[in-house]
């Protein structure tokens, strides 16, 4: 057994502990309006439980980050897999860190499945150690990228931290414009979430079953040569074929095997039939599963889950999501914006070039400068706060997936598959 | 209308003040009215410098650009606006495309829109420079406005604060105390020290502080981005920058245009990552990675004769750098980048042996530069005068030779050679130093042709030796740029102002004893619930036991 099969065992487990404290912290919460016990005591024992858990899972993180690194020479921030699975483990940090300055258990109870997300979101993509090409080989990458992460991470918490807030004090019962407007947008944030995870179980579905389409774009005989280099291969069943291309070969699911529609021909880029079949299969598998909540719980996601969040101090709240941008914001500027222009003087001659990914480094930037700078006025707190921190992560998780998966450019060697 | 801006307490405030700046105590509010809201502790309560009775037409400029709210707008558009930029990819991106046509082809309709709105390049177009330049102006403005009637509060504290100042705090406290008010202040001021408190005392009232540098903090950031954004705008200016892209080709030195600089490629090399050092994962993928791009270059600065066609200009070495991605070379501001590269099979040089086709004899050996080659050449007992020199070789349509390019594709050298055995003015005789376009273009018959030496004469490669081939060329990104330590200063003074504000809060409690009723106050810039904590575990050293959250008033947070 050598250092990467280690490492792909310690990414495993510490996957496994992060699910495991999640439970924790689900039963730190609800367990307190169990009978036969006291309830602060209940909170302190299961607590301490959940966190030495969840920080046990951060020390098997750390160790598939320490094994990879020793394996293959350089920090695991090479591409999407190394790179998300980083983020979650720098999410964990970041909660940890929190934790630890306001001893919240709830947190934890939004925190750990943020970061499971991520992690399983990271396996979606191939695991295998790439040898570095030049550009990356340098310090930089193991500063800039880390600091990015941990100030992204963060703005996660903070976005936890801000969904909470809403949680605890939307009125669900409310019939007012206000409250029907926020519970409306609270649940469409809960069923996107729903989505990712939907991707993520359908990608994980189809894998394990081994399947495999392959597309070839319909071309004049004599281009055969090219044709060969333009296959699409698709992992999931072709619901969106590419444009103006002919199915090769399919294997059969649920007795379909041909694709239903095209993409249109405007939608370009890289593999654009594919993408667009992935987000439709994540459509259809997310909406399956939260039909399916929706019908165990017999209500909206986010007011089922609004009684846990009962007796806890809405402010302490408020100010952990704040309290967390404001470490995040140094750290965030320091890694995604200084030592990027930095690194990119020293790779690339020119410390900025409006490429796409910088342009949104630039975007997460100024977001949060706004957010601080209406902290300022008076009524700037609380729901509105928390509202922004909850957009901010949309705009932090575009950067660092939606920019790669959409637009192109200078950072798209970052692996996207 | 003449406001009366004088305090209870005596002191004169300037119109705009929102606490009193001696004591603190609130300001245009309802006389008689018992408001326990919380006070605007912003800025300390101070007349901002844009809050003036009667402003005039600059005034009102100034005006505009502090507000706060105008600065939000600011970035909110700047906001978007780079958002729509990375819609589609800025023509900037592009080396050679005309985005007139290109958008409309590529995406349509929507593209062509795109184009027609200036998005193409959004971030050259003048509305996004002019945001850039009013959020600098904003920056400038809301500092000033800010900083310096700040500075004056803080540099000139009253210690003992009105009452309604104390408990419309955030934090607040009141009790009894037993014994002396003088004496339990007295008290006081140890445990308060001990936690870092610089602690001032007024008979009865009490004034601990610390940290208050964080306040400049945010001040401190502006000034960077100040600092950065008038760099990055006089970056442009002409003289201040250069960006340009050459090739090297290896072994040689060549030199860069609108310099004193010459640079020699001495090696070129490029490497790529072998089996072993692949995961067994990534070696079935069967791609070749590149590991190395190496360019091994000297620096010369020509010191004489430099702009002097005619002779060779004196070069002095004065810098050797192994260029690489990740890490270039740097002298002086000086910079070159590796950017890309290509092998070729290009001949550099040719050592050709005149050979007498009747007798076999071998006359000698020259050495042919395609580059610079010399005119005249003396081989054994012939002299050979070079006639012209074509570096792409054809035919025109009258049969005529001619250069079709600037490039060393097909170079051919046309001499004249006189000796024994040749006529009296010498015979023609072209010579192509590539076997294989010696047969492509018909050496031999042109020759024929051009008439004089008869076949007497041939040019023969012996030995591999006798060809020098250049293997590679390295491309380069040759940059100056000037401002780049403003740069870095700026951002260097971004940073320094964000820890100042974010990692450190300014903390100030006021006490005062009125009777055996203590009250107090107390005001953090952030985290409260830190602020909470250490009010508590002081109130605790002093024998008063208050529970953390019991301290908090309620109320605006920022």
């Amino acid at each position: 057994m050598n250092l990467l099969d280690i490492s792909k065992q310690a990414f495993v487990i510490a996957f496994l502990l992060y699910c495991v404290a999640f439970c924790f912290y689900v039963v730190t919460i609800t367990g307190k309006k169990w009978k036969n016990h006291e309830p602060q005591q209940h909170e302190r024992k299961w607590g301490r439980v959940s966190f030495v858990t969840s920080t046990l899972g951060l020390i098997t993180h750390l160790v598939y980050v320490i094994t990879r690194w020793a394996w293959s020479g350089h920090i695991p921030v090479s591409n999407m897999y190394e790179f998300m699975s980083f983020l979650s483990l720098m999410i964990m940090l970041a909660f940890t860190i929190l934790y630890l300055i306001y001893r919240k258990a709830l947190l934890g109870l939004f925190a750990t499945p943020l970061a499971i997300i991520i992690m399983a979101y990271a396996a979606v993509f191939p695991s295998d150690v790439q040898p570095l090409i030049p550009s990356l080989n340098s310090i930089w990458l193991y500063i800039h990228v880390t600091l990015a992460a941990a100030g992204d991470a963060f703005f996660a918490v903070s976005f936890a931290a801000g969904l909470m807030y809403l949680l605890r004090t939307v009125d669900f019962k409310g019939t007012d414009k206000s409250a029907r407007r926020q519970k409306r947008w609270l649940e469409i944030t809960f069923y996107s979430i729903i989505i990712v995870v939907g991707f993520i179980v359908s990608v994980f579905a189809f894998r394990a079953s081994g399947y495999e389409a392959v597309f070839t774009p319909k071309a004049a005989p004599n281009e055969t040569a090219k044709v060969s280099s333009a296959r699409e291969v698709y992992n999931l069943p072709p619901i969106v074929a590419p444009h103006n291309s002919q199915l090769e070969s399919a294997d059969s699911f649920l007795g379909f095997s041909k694709p239903l529609f095209e993409v249109p021909g405007w939608f370009k880029g890289v593999n654009a039939g594919r993408k667009s079949n992935t987000i439709v299969w994540a459509l259809i598998t997310g909406t399956i599963l939260y039909g399916l909540l929706r019908l165990i719980l017999r209500k909206p996601l986010s007011e089922a889950l609004s009684p846990a969040l009962k007796g806890i101090d809405a402010d302490d709240l408020d100010e952990i999501s704040y309290r967390a941008i404001a470490i995040g914001f140094p750290v965030f500027t320091l890694g995604a914006l200084v030592f990027a222009m930095i690194w990119a003087q020293q790779a690339w001659g020119r410390f900025w070039g409006w490429d796409p990914k910088e342009v949104w480094a630039l975007i997460t930037w100024l977001f949060y400068s706004v957010y601080l700078h209406l902290r300022l006025s008076r009524g700037f707190h609380g729901r509105k706060a928390s509202w922004l921190a909850v957009l901010g992560f949309l705009v932090v998780m575009f950067t660092l997936v939606g920019v790669n998966l959409i637009i192109a450019g200078l950072h798209s060697y970052a692996g996207t598959d | 209308m003449i406001t009366n801006t004088k305090c209870e307490c005596g002191h004169q405030n300037p119109v705009g003040t929102v606490l009193c700046e001696a004591c603190g105590k609130p300001q245009h509010e309802e006389p008689g009215g018992n408001s326990s809201e919380l006070l605007e502790m912003r800025y300390d309560g101070v007349a901002r410098r844009s809050q003036r009775a009667n402003p005039n037409f600059i005034d009102k400029i100034w005006n505009f650009f502090s507000s706060v709210k105008v600065a939000v707008y600011l970035i909110s558009i700047t906001l978007v606006g780079a958002m729509l930029g990375t819609v589609f990819t800025q023509e900037t991106m592009f080396i050679n495309i005309d985005p007139s046509v290109y958008y409309k082809q590529k995406y349509g309709t929507i593209g062509e829109i795109y184009y027609l709105l200036g998005l193409s390049d959004t971030y050259n177009s003048w509305w996004f420079i002019l945001l850039l330049v009013m959020i600098g102006a904003s920056l400038v403005i809301c500092s000033l406005d800010r900083v310096l009637p700040l500075y004056r509060a803080l540099s000139k504290q009253k210690i003992r604060k009105h009452m309604q100042f104390l408990t419309r705090q955030r934090v607040v406290y009141q009790g009894p105390i037993s014994g002396h008010g003088e004496e339990w202040v007295q008290q006081a001021i140890a445990p308060l020290k001990k936690k870092g408190y610089r602690v001032h005392t007024d008979g009865a009232a009490l004034l601990a502080e610390k940290q208050r540098f964080s306040r400049w903090g945010p001040y401190v950031i502006h000034i960077g981005l100040i600092v950065f954004l008038l760099a990055v705008l006089f970056r442009g200016l002409p003289g201040l920058h250069m960006d340009e892209h050459y090739w090297f080709t290896e072994g040689e030195i060549t030199p860069i245009p609108d310099t004193n600089y010459y640079l020699k490629n001495e090696k070129f090399t490029v490497e790529y990552y072998t089996e072993d050092e692949m995961s067994e994962e990534f070696r079935q993928r069967g791609k070749a990675v590149p590991k190395l791009f190496e360019t091994k270059a000297v620096l010369y600065k020509c010191v004489d004769n430099c702009n002097n066609p005619l002779e060779e200009p004196e070069l002095v070495e004065v810098d050797r750098h192994n260029i690489r991605v990740n890490d270039p070379l740097n002298y002086k501001g000086f910079q070159a980048y590796q950017f890309d590269f290509e092998e070729t099979a290009e001949i550099r040089s040719v050592s050709p042996t005149l050979v007498d086709q009747e007798t076999g004899e071998h006359y000698g050996k020259f050495t042919l530069r395609m580059n610079d080659p010399e005119t005249e050449y003396d081989v054994g007992p012939y002299h050979l005068k070079l006639k012209d020199k074509y570096l792409d070789f054809d035919l025109d349509e009258n049969k005529k030779p001619i250069t079709k390019s600037g490039e060393p594709n097909a170079p051919a050298f046309l001499f004249t050679i006189t000796g024994p055995g040749l006529p009296e003015d010498g015979g023609q005789f072209i010579y192509f130093p590539y076997l294989e376009q010696q047969k492509f273009f018909g050496q031999d018959k042109l020759n024929e042709a051009l008439g004089g030496v008869n076949n007497k004469l041939r040019f023969d490669l012996l030995a591999m030796e006798d060809v020098d081939f250049i293997r590679s060329k390295s491309y380069l990104n040759i940059r100056i740029d000037r401002a780049m330590p403003f740069v870095w200063t700026g951002l260097g003074i971004v940073m320094l102002g964000l820890i100042m504000g974010f990692y450190w809060q300014h903390r100030r409690i006021w006490l005062r004893v009125d009777g055996d009723v203590l009250t107090l106050g107390g005001h953090t810039t952030k985290n409260w619930f830190g602020m909470r904590r250490e009010v508590s575990s002081f109130l605790k050293s002093m024998g008063i036991e208050v529970d953390e959250k019991s301290l908090d008033n309620g109320g605006n947070r920022s």
